[in-house]
């Protein structure tokens, strides 16, 4: 079997339950490795950078542990036509540093990314501030190849930003977390490197002030990149004492060229003081790209003792709905860290707690809270120690949960991938 | 036709719907015998005319009931044959559930039922500063539901995308008659079921309702009609733009041929010795227009453009519009049918596709002309025939074969927007392996287990045997 020994995995890091571990140097390797688990009836635990390894509960049934991360090659970047063809386990830093030199990027923000692969970050669809403008990696994974259940390598998709030929297995794949198939190459589409970023950042008094700030962004002649709300500890380092008067921010990132950002700084000023906004502060050039790195961190950047206490949970609700639902968290949780990507409705909180009262505080407060607004809650990452039920991460079965299990039983039906960790393991 | 024995579905289809929205006459029928692919032939059974998404799932149901096909359709205008009733069945018109249901500004969306026309919901978003961005040429008939079932695209999905990535959520009518809502909100601890019924052409479900994005209007445009003397010109000065990180909200490439048919429908003034005509949209902010516009101009005369004119005023910017979308149908004025084509490369291989429709031709003696959604490297070669000539429509589909062929060879694919519904089958397995179907049917069999979904679309039979091929007559491919 073809083992990278340089590489190897501490199981501490993964906390799986490995009978074995491998890391196959080609896709061929993956498919075989598959293909005896599934006919040994022994789970597969795949695993890129091991970034997002917190999501999903913790697997109990011995396994045999697969790293994707000899996969590493860059198939083929016709930058000229504004697509690259990688392996799954690239990292996420290589892949960005090859577009950059064509000033080409993949406009989706990726924590760690010195560690996380592509293909990781795509099973567990990962997204962040720049999903406002940009959307997510489903608008951008154009092509796929991936291992089923049964060791079977199919594709999807293909090489061109337009294909209307049979079903979105692209889609399909994104955000599976490698419950249907293990992906090896993927194709995605790229975009042209802005020059220019700037935040301009206001503060809010309380959440009706911050839902009328929103509001009026809806009116808004610039085109921002992201729409930010945060609030909490983790963001009392903004300075001025905001976070300890129960205050929020309201980021907004524009990028461009230049002078299309300058533009939209003037203008977004212009109209936030029309608006009665009070104007905090904006940020430019290298000061402004490292706030979007530490937007994209924030998630996985734990404020204390190496995030091991933390709960990370995310809630979908409508945009209109972010402020009131901030409200409610902070009310409950006074010393939650809070960002909301508040253009899309995704609010992610921190908060330290411990581990034997993880489950009462999702289960019995958060998850109704985000319910009554007609909303969904997830758990990211749970405080070490803690081991929550799949239910309890994940909440109830969504829509559609008999045709998604149909589909899990077409493309895994002995179960092997990612068994036990997420809804359809 | 049915068979006597279907008649008790006929009597509760007109129990459940009322008696006026279940067609049956022959002479009533014949309107549903094809949609804009019009090749092939046939009629359907019945055609009923459901106001809502229960009377949807009924109508699925008692199809179950009578092992009855059940074809989604709505304005008609697909153009691979996805709402044909190749086996007969009853084909279900979604036309009349076309109420906008919500506008939700706040939300960036708009609630609407499946048949609500495209342009309706366009003049409906007038004056919100918003608009629903896929722009399908079609767009003054078709559908919400019918760009959603076949992921329409149009000339603005260069920079938009396509109808995908604006579909938040659906309401659908599963095979077996249960009703299913995904979204509006992502779901974060399942499957994007979503992203897989957009594009289905009906196949997995009947979409009832959708929650659709809407996008900001531009502040300003820039919109430029380019005169080359030569195809290959137009395509290298399209590639540099792009790869000089400019992407235009649209570019149009249309050949000589197209221009000539567009100048004797509709004397726009376009010059009739013009190799090819590229209309260049640059939208967005004020500010970036004037070097964007710069810098596309330069390279359109680093490649010999003949002539840049700017549309000046907001009329003669929807003249050249008006001009490309109605391009497609001045091809009347050439020929009495024609076949429109659906094929996408990668963008740097425009050129060599381009040439090659135009050996293709020469080897058929088959008349193609060109319009193009060239940005995305979405060709749109339009074949010309008489189609009450058998030989001449052999000729046609082996034209049509070769092209996507050549699409498939040049890393391609057979379809960027129209879909593969009938008219394509054939060329499922040549673009994609054994086991890529094999996935694919998986994907099917989940959502309609039995199968009486549209069938006989999207995915060739297992065995290679097209079941419910019609007209074999005028069938030229395997």
């Amino acid at each position: 079997m073809n083992q990278n020994p340089e590489s190897s995995v501490s199981p501490a890091t993964v906390e799986l339950p490995l009978k074995e571990a491998v890391e196959p140097a080609d896709q061929e390797a993956v498919a075989g490795i598959i293909e005896r688990a599934w006919k040994d009836g022994i789970p597969v635990y795949p695993w890129g950078g091991c970034t997002q390894m917190g999501r999903g509960a913790r697997a109990v049934e011995p396994g045999m542990g697969l790293s994707l991360r000899g996969l590493n090659r860059l198939v083929d970047y016709p930058s000229r036509d504004l697509t690259v063809t990688v392996e799954a386990g690239l990292t996420v830093a290589e892949l960005r540093h090859t577009l950059a030199r064509h000033n080409q990027r993949l406009p989706v923000d990726i924590p760690n990314a010195a560690t996380a692969t592509i293909g990781g970050a795509v099973a567990a669809s990962v997204a962040g501030p720049r999903q406002f403008r940009w959307g997510t990696l489903r608008d951008y994974v154009i092509g796929v190849r991936a291992v089923d259940g049964s060791g079977m390598v199919f594709s999807g998709g293909g090489r061109v930003v337009k294909n209307a030929a049979g079903y979105d297995l692209c889609r399909l794949l994104t955000g599976s977390y490698g419950t249907l198939a293990v992906l090896v190459q993927l194709t995605l589409m790229v975009k042209p490197m802005p020059e220019e970023t700037a935040f301009v950042i206001v503060e809010a008094s309380d959440h009706g002030d911050a839902e009328r700030i929103l509001a009026h962004l809806v009116r808004t002649r610039t085109l921002p990149s992201a729409v930010e709300l945060l609030a909490g500890p983790a963001w009392e380092s903004l300075g001025d004492g905001l976070a300890s008067r129960g205050g929020f921010w309201i980021a907004v990132g524009l990028e461009g060229s230049p002078d299309e950002v300058s533009w939209m700084v003037d203008q977004l000023q212009a109209e936030w003081r029309e608006a009665g906004v009070a104007l905090w502060h904006t940020l430019h050039g290298d000061e402004a790209w490292a706030f979007w790195d530490r937007l994209t961190e924030f998630p996985w950047k734990a404020a204390s003792n190496n995030g091991d206490g933390e709960l990370l949970v995310q809630f979908h609700v409508f945009p209109s709905a972010v402020c009131e639902l901030v409200q409610r968290l902070r009310a409950s949780q006074p010393r939650a860290s809070i960002q909301a990507h508040a253009g899309n409705g995704v609010v992610l909180a921190r908060l330290d707690i411990a581990a034997e009262q993880a489950a009462a505080m999702v289960e019995q407060n958060l998850r109704p809270m985000s319910a009554s607004l007609g909303g969904r809650a997830i758990v990211l990452k749970q405080p070490r120690g803690s081991d929550l039920s799949r239910q309890a991460i994940f909440g109830p079965a969504p829509p559609g949960w008999q045709v998604m299990q149909a589909i899990k039983r077409q493309f895994d039906p002995k179960g092997i991938l990612n068994r036990g960790r997420f809804l359809l393991g | 036709m049915l068979t006597a024995m279907k008649a008790p579905l006929l009597a509760k289809l007109r129990r459940c719907l009322g008696r006026e929205n279940v067609l049956t006459e022959p002479s009533e029928l014949v309107v549903y015998e094809c949609d804009g692919y019009t090749i092939e032939k046939n009629q359907p059974d019945a055609v009923v005319f459901p106001r809502s998404a229960e009377q949807v799932a009924e109508v699925v149901r008692l199809c179950n009931e009578y092992d009855v096909p059940v074809i989604p359709r709505a304005a008609g205008t697909s153009l691979a044959g996805g709402c044909l009733p190749v086996g007969g069945g009853v084909v279900v018109m979604l036309t009349r559930m076309n109420r906008i249901l919500e506008i939700d500004l706040r939300n960036r969306m708009a609630v609407v039922e499946a048949g609500v026309p495209n342009l309706q919901l366009s003049r409906a978003l007038a004056g919100t500063g918003y608009h629903f961005a896929p722009d399908p040429s079609s767009q003054v008939a078709s559908t919400i539901g019918g760009n959603a079932a076949t992921n329409a695209g149009g000339p603005h999905t260069l920079k938009y995308g396509v109808t995908v990535n604006h579909v938040l959520g659906a309401e659908a009518v599963l095979g077996d008659g249960s009703i299913i809502q995904c979204g509006p909100l992502p779901e974060p601890a399942g499957l994007d079921l979503i992203g897989v019924l957009v594009g289905s052409e009906g196949t997995l479900a009947i979409l009832t309702k959708l929650w659709v994005r809407l996008t900001p209007n531009p502040q300003d445009y820039r919109t430029l009609r380019v005169i080359f003397n030569s195809v290959d010109d137009a395509t290298n000065a399209i590639g540099d733009i792009i790869a000089a990180g400019i992407i235009p909200a649209a570019m149009e490439l249309m050949d000589r041929g197209i221009v000539e048919a567009v100048e004797a429908a509709f004397h726009f003034g376009f010059p009739l010795d013009a190799e090819a005509i590229v209309v260049i949209e640059l939208d967005g902010l004020s500010v970036s227009l004037d070097w964007q516009q710069r810098l596309v101009v330069e390279l359109c005369n680093k490649w010999h453009a003949r002539e840049v004119l700017q549309a000046s005023t907001r009329a003669e910017r929807e003249l050249l519009w008006k001009c490309r979308k109605m391009a497609v149908g001045a091809v009347g004025r050439l020929s009495p049918s024609y076949c429109i084509q659906d094929g996408v490369v990668p963008r740097t291989q425009l050129p060599r596709i381009l040439a090659r429709v135009t050996e293709i031709s020469g080897k058929h003696q088959v008349r193609i002309v060109n319009v193009a959604h060239a940005g995305d490297g979405n060709v749109h070669p339009i074949l010309l025939f008489d189609e009450r000539d058998k030989e001449q429509v052999a000729r046609v589909l082996a034209a049509g074969e070769d092209i996507l062929e050549e699409c498939i060879r040049c890393g391609g694919s057979v379809t960027a927007e129209h879909g593969i519904g009938v008219e394509k089958l054939a060329l499922m397995d040549r673009l994609f392996g054994p086991t890529d179907l094999t996935a694919m049917r998986r994907v099917r069999d989940a959502f309609n287990p039995a199968g009486r979904l549209n069938p006989g679309k999207l995915l060739p039979s297992a065995n290679g045997d097209q079941t419910f091929r019609v007209g074999a007559s005028r069938r030229a491919l395997p």
